[in-house]
């Protein structure tokens, strides 16, 4: 049960490379909330994108800041459970909110 | 307790130190990184609390005593129920069993020196002292009047009452539980003695495993879910009350994903306890080994899919009701499936009924009524009716009190010789499993047919049609107190005059026995290797009967 | 309640749903018994039977049975869909108003019920219905969360601020029941409770002409849109008016603006006056302004009542539901406003 911190880690330019991408995403996630994805494509696509970008720059936390990606296969299994349990709690609440009859989430 | 100081010769002959006797200033245990100790410190401050609790209890019921809100103005009342729930849940249910028995015995049970963090595990301690503190002083500047649940847009916008401290103080105290939890999968997987494989550990490390899982996979959306109730109540934000845009079901989605598994962190290291009691007390290998482990791991991952069992007339969608009913309509299989091991496991056995085996047999009584009545309230037509009235708290006080609360204690009793190294009073022990089986059964059997006659709880004044199940539920409760009282006396008095406890008292074969009373700070004298399964009785066990024969011989000749 | 005994066991039944939960609640008895009397006689047995002989004896090792945990895993799960199965089917009713109940609205506010009836009559407290009619409780709150619950009718809903939530019965019996606020709202809960009175037929149409009617909910629901709010300006259902036709709309499906669809039931109707610009129909500006502040909510259920008024199809179904009612009372909802 080993974690190996001191193969393969990525150095500072690494580090800095994956901070680079997070700060791309964040000024990504700005200028993208001023198209109207919504009525190009369909209605929460704007959510769905900046969800995208989000989710894209966590799992590079995870995987480098984090040292998930150097670590035993057991760790990644526990990352990736934890996210399923996140999915378990949204897909249970919106099974509630999207049966409501009317669309509006009982506002 | 001085005399307690050596248990005998280590195995290079020299006295051996318990771990009570190695050091007595305040700094060695403050500092200590000895999970016995810490699980000590736990056992006095989780009593505390639960005193507290019962304080609250008691008043709770004398004030329903009569209809009307007599003997407490509702708003006193509101606070009293509101208290007793906080304290009991956060700061008795969740961390008694894992953070005293299970820090205690836990190493101790897989032949481990300590847990794999120990450094963790006192932090977690101070966390939860820091929760309780900052609890305690929510609770005397003036108390939250808000239900235990938290619900919103009443905790937000309308009460007037110390929500954000008390709330602040269940926030810090679940970082203790995630710790503890984290601690205890770690030290599972990594600190097991050699021969100590999955299989050969006790169902007790099963159910702490089972318990960890739903510590850590939950207590982190309980903790974001106060803050955003904080966040509301500080700064407006709408997230839960309609008038600002939030919507007040979402808060009890969030809040049940994480307390619907929390009952399932208070109860499950309770079967892991009583499975411990009735296999050891019918000397019998447990009936179904892996379908009791696998069953514990089941619950814990399917409890996680019936929150919204809690939510019947919330609002929430009918579609959303049927399926949360039948979720919960599943979870009763691996309870059932516990309930009939445990039978099988007496049948055949040479059952003796010290107090551990009397609050085991209780337990399965209680916790049959109280998984039976979980049927009722799961049968979402049923529900309907039964929501919000006293049947619901009765359910789940037969659950937790019932089931947890009892298997506590009958863990208490059973690991006592082993944590302090004394015995306790068998007669008084047996004097006090008795009255709270019957004190609890008059106290709560009365309030399953006041739910079902329609008394809403959390009601300071009922109809007076009720009164005479009230009546009988408020002495049942005097009888239960009285119950519960007693063995923090004869516990105390077993420090001061107890009969010296043997190494292993009960002859059982799990590795905490196989070490001295108290044990050593190191556990073991020499690391264990383990070559007999679980629940070994047998020739195979290493156990020397033939010399526990002679020695009870001889001290029923010296009587 | 009228129960007489010292030990009072049971509640009243007065409503069609009743019975159901009461044999659910039956078979569930018998359920626990046919589970708890092997298992507590089996404890007792063993314990007496397999009582300890000889000190630290060490009795015969035995191996688990994969056929036993199969059966004892088999026999609870099919039980506990039978259970399922038939707190579902009481579910599904109790939660699924009829077309043809009588309206009645509730609002929730810390620590009374505010009840009217659809012919405009007002009570605090206390709800009368007649007997063996369908009837329709839509609720709201202007606070905290409250729950309206019956336990003689054997059901409850809670009531959300923000929303509407709904409750139905049949009553089968009369008498004077117990009202309760079943969801903790704060100081007075215990207060918050009141009586529901089941009465017949004739004597509920004496209590209604006894009782002076103010306007009923759609007259107070025309006056606000027509004058007070001067909703009628915009939605005045001709072809330049710049808000949504609202004739007929009521229990259709509406196009909204980027596609979606969505039912026009009482919430949307309400989200729409209070949140105008969430979803809007198509073809149409979302240049509404919010009526959220400006309007209480006995208004709000004046407005829904009024708007779901001008559908015929919904009214029509109203007015086969009150044959009994006495001419004056008849609601305008039964005269379909549009052509």
């Amino acid at each position: 049960m080993s974690d190996n911190h001191n193969e393969g880690h990525i150095g500072y330019p690494g580090y800095i490379g994956v901070f680079a991408v997070l700060v791309v995403g964040t000024i990504f996630t700005y200028f993208s909330s001023f198209w109207d994805l919504d009525g190009m494509f369909f209605p929460g696509a704007n959510t769905l994108l900046a969800l995208l970008i989000a989710f894209t720059k966590m799992t590079f936390v995870i995987l480098f800041f984090m040292h998930v990606y150097w670590n035993s296969k057991l760790i990644k299994l526990s990352a990736v459970a934890s996210f399923f349990w996140l999915a378990i709690m949204f897909a249970y609440t919106m099974q509630d909110y999207l049966t409501r009859g009317s669309g509006v989430f009982g506002q | 307790m001085n005399s307690e100081a050596t248990t005998g010769n280590g195995a290079d002959g020299t006295p051996r130190v318990s771990y009570i006797g190695n050091g007595s200033t305040l700094r060695s245990w403050l500092l200590t990184k000895d999970h016995k100790r810490i699980a000590l410190m736990y056992l006095i401050s989780v009593s505390v609390f639960f005193m507290m609790g019962g304080l609250y209890a008691a008043a709770i019921r004398l004030e329903l005593l009569t209809p009307a809100s007599d003997l407490l103005e509702t708003a006193t009342y509101n606070k009293v129920f509101t208290q007793h729930g906080v304290l009991m849940i956060f700061f008795f249910l969740i961390p008694s069993i894992p953070a005293i028995l299970g820090n205690f015995l836990l190493p101790l049970m897989i032949g481990a020196k300590d847990l794999a963090l120990p450094r963790i595990n006192l932090l977690s301690l101070y966390i939860y002292w820091l929760g309780g503190a900052l609890t305690l002083i929510g609770l005397m500047q003036g108390g939250v009047d808000t239900g235990w649940t938290f619900y919103t847009p009443y905790s937000t916008t309308f009460s007037n009452s110390y929500v954000m401290l008390v709330g602040l103080g269940i926030f810090i105290n679940g970082f203790s539980s995630i710790l503890t939890g984290l601690n205890f999968i770690v030290t599972i997987h990594t600190m097991r003695a050699p021969g100590m494989t999955w299989f050969r550990m006790p169902l007790f490390v099963w159910a702490h495993y089972a318990t960890s899982l739903v510590m850590i996979l939950g207590t982190p959306v309980v903790a974001i879910t106060v803050l955003l109730l904080a966040i509301e109540r500080a700064a407006h934000v709408g997230i839960f009350d309609p008038a600002i845009g939030g919507d007040p079901i979402l808060f009890q989605h969030l809040f049940w994903f994480y307390s619907h598994p929390a009952v399932y962190i208070m109860i499950l290291p309770g079967m892991g306890v009583i499975s411990e009691l009735i296999s050891n007390f019918s000397r019998k290998k447990i009936f179904g080994y892996e379908f009791i482990a696998f069953s514990s791991i089941a619950i814990a991952v399917f409890g996680f899919l019936v929150w919204g069992h809690h939510m019947f007339v919330s609002g929430q969608s009918i579609y959303a009701g049927l399926v949360f009913s039948f979720l919960t309509m599943v979870v009763a299989v691996p309870s059932a499936i516990k309930m009939f091991n445990w039978t099988a496991t007496m049948f055949k056995g040479s059952i003796t009924f010290d107090t551990p085996m009397l609050y085991a047999m209780g337990f399965m009584g209680l916790f049959l009524i109280g998984g039976l009545t979980g049927l009722f309230l799961g049968s979402v037509g049923l529900t309907v009716h039964l929501t919000d009235t006293y049947f619901v708290v009765a359910h789940f006080h037969y659950v937790m009190v019932g089931g947890q609360v009892i298997a506590y204690l009958g863990g208490i009793h059973y690991w006592w010789p082993k944590m302090t190294g004394r015995m306790y009073s068998e007669f008084w022990g047996k004097i006090s499993a008795m009255l709270v089986f019957i004190g609890f059964n008059l106290t709560f059997f009365p309030q399953f047919i006041l739910g079902y006659l329609g008394m809403p709880r959390r009601y300071a004044a009922y109809p007076e049609e009720l009164q005479v199940l009230n009546i009988f539920s408020t002495a049942g409760a005097s009888v239960l107190g009285v119950g519960l009282v007693m063995p923090v006396v004869y516990l105390t008095m077993s420090l001061i005059n107890g009969k010296k406890a043997e190494d292993n008292p009960w002859m059982h074969p799990g590795l905490e026995w196989r070490t001295s009373s108290p044990p050593p700070t190191e556990n073991f004298d020499t690391p264990p290797v383990v070559t007999w399964e679980a629940y070994e009785f047998g020739e195979d066990s290493g156990l020397d009967i033939e010399g526990a024969r002679r020695r009870h011989q001889e001290s029923v000749v010296n009587a | 309640m009228q129960n007489t005994s010292w030990i009072p066991m049971f509640p009243e039944a007065a409503s069609t749903f009743a019975w159901q939960v009461d044999v659910l609640y039956f078979y569930l008895i018998a359920v626990s018994v046919a589970f708890s009397i092997p298992i507590v006689v089996a404890i007792f047995a063993f314990g007496i039977k397999y009582r300890e002989r000889e000190k630290f004896a060490t009795p015969e090792e035995m191996h688990g049975s994969m056929v036993l945990e199969v059966t004892w895993s088999i026999i609870p799960f099919i039980v506990s869909m039978t259970i399922f199965l038939g707190g579902a089917i009481i579910y599904f009713q109790q939660y699924t108003p009829p077309d043809d109940a009588m309206q009645i609205y509730v609002v929730g506010k810390q620590w009374m019920w505010k009840i009217q009836h659809e012919t405009g009559q007002r009570e605090i407290n206390e709800l009368h219905v007649p007997v063996g009619r369908r009837v329709k409780l839509t609720m709201t709150t202007e606070d905290v969360l409250h729950n309206f619950d019956i336990p003689a009718f054997r059901t409850k809903a809670d009531v959300v601020p923000g929303r509407y939530t709904y409750l139905w019965f049949e009553a089968t019996k009369p008498g004077k029941y117990h009202l309760y606020c079943a969801e903790y709202c704060g100081l007075n809960h215990s207060g918050m409770i009141g009586s529901v009175i089941v009465m017949e037929q004739r004597d509920f149409d004496n209590w209604l002409s006894g009782n002076v009617s103010g306007q009923t909910p759609v007259e107070a629901g025309k006056d606000l849109f027509e004058n007070k709010l001067g909703c009628a300006s915009c939605h005045s259902g001709g072809q330049a008016a710049r808000g949504a036709k609202l004739e007929g709309i009521f229990n259709t499906q509406v196009a909204l603006v980027g596609g979606e669809k969505v039912l026009a039931d009482d919430n949307y109707i309400r989200n729409s006056i209070l949140n105008p610009a969430a979803q809007v129909v198509e073809g149409y500006q979302p240049i509404m302004p919010t009526f959220k502040g400006q309007v209480t909510e006995e208004q709000l259920n004046s407005l829904v009542a009024y708007i779901k008024s001008l559908s015929p199809n919904a009214a029509a179904a109203a007015t086969a539901a009150k044959p009994a009612m006495a001419a004056p009372a008849t609601p305008a909802a039964a005269k379909p406003a549009s052509k």
